[in-house]
């Protein structure tokens, strides 16, 4: 324990005396305090933020908190329709050619440019902002999906078949399991491109969400709010990311070390 | 190094442990040819006719360089793999799949991950009928069988590599199999470990009578273990020799026998 504190001083120590530096920079003229916004400043717009709240009345937990929601229905709306899909297509070979240039060509296509044509179709409501997250979030995960079942070691099918199992019983009980870790993998890339797309999908038609802040910020050059703003859903996303891992290493406790193999 | 080493081959019946023609082929193959078909069309010879019977309790390893073909064979028996043309039978019953009596050991990383070791055995009972708590005594039964009682609620992960093997076998052992397969079982193992092991299968062979097949990259482990040693050719596969061990066992590497065999296959291989 003491010894990891030791470890931890030296990177900790540098990082005080650049955000120190920084401060030092802004008070004596050297940077400019909207481009460079000092630790003194984004302190202090966190206190605003937290209790006046920026629009007024609207305060960071609540900014979040709508972002959060936003993400996770579609979140658990893209996981909830590619885990069954691409456990179907991972075991269907045929299907699996035929689907993967599609799925290929829809997951590059970059999210937030699909945001003009959803506004024509679902208006630029609250169903714009979370098809947007859930498509991102889809296409990431029914490939991981795919390829977890696609390529299960091909021993321990065989070690499988040597018993006697076949078919619907063999993919359950030794194709499934296989796949999980795959699978987890791909439900935490998912998270992190919802939370990539959030701030474009919260950038118009609402001033709630912490994208409309960062972006409603940059229009009153406060830049230390969007600094916040960044800060905010980087925790949120390390907070939902490691409660996946948790949750990972719950359900599947044979798969080793997680925190070292795949981060 | 030129003795004829078709003969041997042409005339499988004689080959059969030395126990002459009297004693029934147990494992019997028949012209047996595998071709791959590959992306581009183009067929490739795998196997190509492999006369071969092997007798019952026999333990018969197969050696012979990369790609011979040795492990196609050997999926050939386990019926994981079909035949191409010619065929494989087992007790006079042509093998159309696995679960005919054969269980198979494979290389490293064939057990279940997320299965403890006594649930990776117990799983070969999966499709036995029998209820869970008996299939659990079994699999711990099979577990003492090869010295890891202490290590069943273990996942493979906590294993070393020569535990893991271990639970290998006795995942192969559960369903009492007449055949053993296996497929290079110690080839990734540290010298230490694989003497160990191959006592212990010599052991268990002689202790529950089973029918080994062995394919190994080693001489001196198809020296130490088997009654006789298939050796296979590549491009295509095919059975270039067979060589009769007739040493008595436990078989030493100073014994001068063991040498004078070992040089043989060694000249062999390497033509």
């Amino acid at each position: 324990m003491t010894r990891k504190l030791v470890q931890a001083l030296p990177p900790l120590a540098a990082f005080t005396v650049l955000l120190l530096l920084w401060e030092a920079g802004v008070r004596y003229g050297f940077l400019k305090p909207y481009q460079f916004p000092p630790v003194s400043r984004i302190a202090r717009g966190f206190v605003e933020l937290s209790t006046t709240g920026f629009p007024t009345g609207v305060s960071i937990w609540s900014h979040a908190l709508t972002t959060i929601l936003r993400v996770l229905q579609g979140y658990g709306a893209a996981l909830a329709l590619a885990i069954p899909l691409g456990l179907v297509i991972g075991a269907l070979p045929v299907v699996d050619k035929l689907t993967a240039p599609l799925i290929v060509f829809c997951r590059s296509v970059a999210t937030l440019s699909l945001l003009p044509l959803v506004i024509v179709w679902f208006g630029a409501g609250e169903l714009t902002k979370v098809f947007l997250i859930g498509y991102g979030c889809f296409w990431v995960m029914l490939s991981n999906v795919i390829a977890g079942v696609r390529y299960v070691d091909p021993t321990l099918v065989r070690a499988a078949r040597t018993f006697g199992l076949k078919g619907l019983e063999l993919y359950r009980s030794v194709v499934l399991p296989a796949a999980l870790p795959r699978i987890f993998a791909g439900a935490r890339m998912a998270l992190g491109v919802g939370f990539m797309v959030i701030v474009g999908a919260e950038m118009i038609g609402t001033i709630q969400g912490l994208g409309a802040l960062i972006m409603e910020a940059r229009t009153f050059y406060r830049s230390e709010i969007t600094i916040i703003g960044m800060l905010v859903i980087g925790l949120i996303g390390f907070a939902i990311s490691a409660g996946l891992m948790a949750l990972e290493r719950a359900m599947l406790p044979w798969a080793g070390d997680l925190d070292r193999v795949r981060r | 190094m030129s003795q004829s080493p078709v003969m041997e081959r042409r005339s499988p019946d004689t080959g059969v442990g030395g126990r002459g023609p009297a004693e029934a082929a147990f494992i019997r193959i028949d012209g047996a040819r595998k071709v791959f078909t590959q992306r581009s069309g183009g067929a490739v010879p795998v196997l190509d006719n492999v006369d071969l019977a092997i007798a019952e309790n026999e333990f018969v390893s197969f050696i012979g360089r990369s790609g011979c073909g040795k492990t196609t064979l050997l999926n050939m028996i386990a019926g994981l793999e079909d035949v191409s043309a010619g065929r494989i039978a087992i007790a006079g019953k042509v093998v159309t799949g696995p679960g005919q009596g054969q269980g198979v050991v494979f290389q490293q990383h064939a057990l279940f991950p997320w299965l403890t070791a006594v649930d990776n055995v117990a799983f070969g009972f999966r499709k036995s009928g029998l209820a869970k708590a008996e299939r659990c005594r079994r699999a711990l039964e099979l577990l003492s069988l090869v010295g890891l009682d202490a290590a069943a609620g273990r996942y493979p992960r906590e294993m070393s590599g020569g535990m893991q093997q271990r639970v290998s076998i006795a995942r192969a052992l559960a369903l009492d199999p007449q055949i053993l397969l296996m497929d290079e079982p110690f080839g990734a193992l540290d010298e230490l470990t694989r003497i160990e092991l191959q006592q212990e299968l010599l052991r268990i062979w002689e202790a529950r009578r089973k029918t080994i097949v062995f394919v190994t990259h080693s001489i001196s482990e198809a020296l130490t273990l088997s009654d006789r040693i298939v050796l296979l050719a590549s491009n295509p596969g095919r059975i270039k020799r067979i060589f009769p061990v007739d040493l008595p066992r436990p078989r030493l590497r100073t014994d001068p026998g063991f040498n004078a065999l070992y040089q043989a296959i060694w000249n062999e291989l390497s033509t």
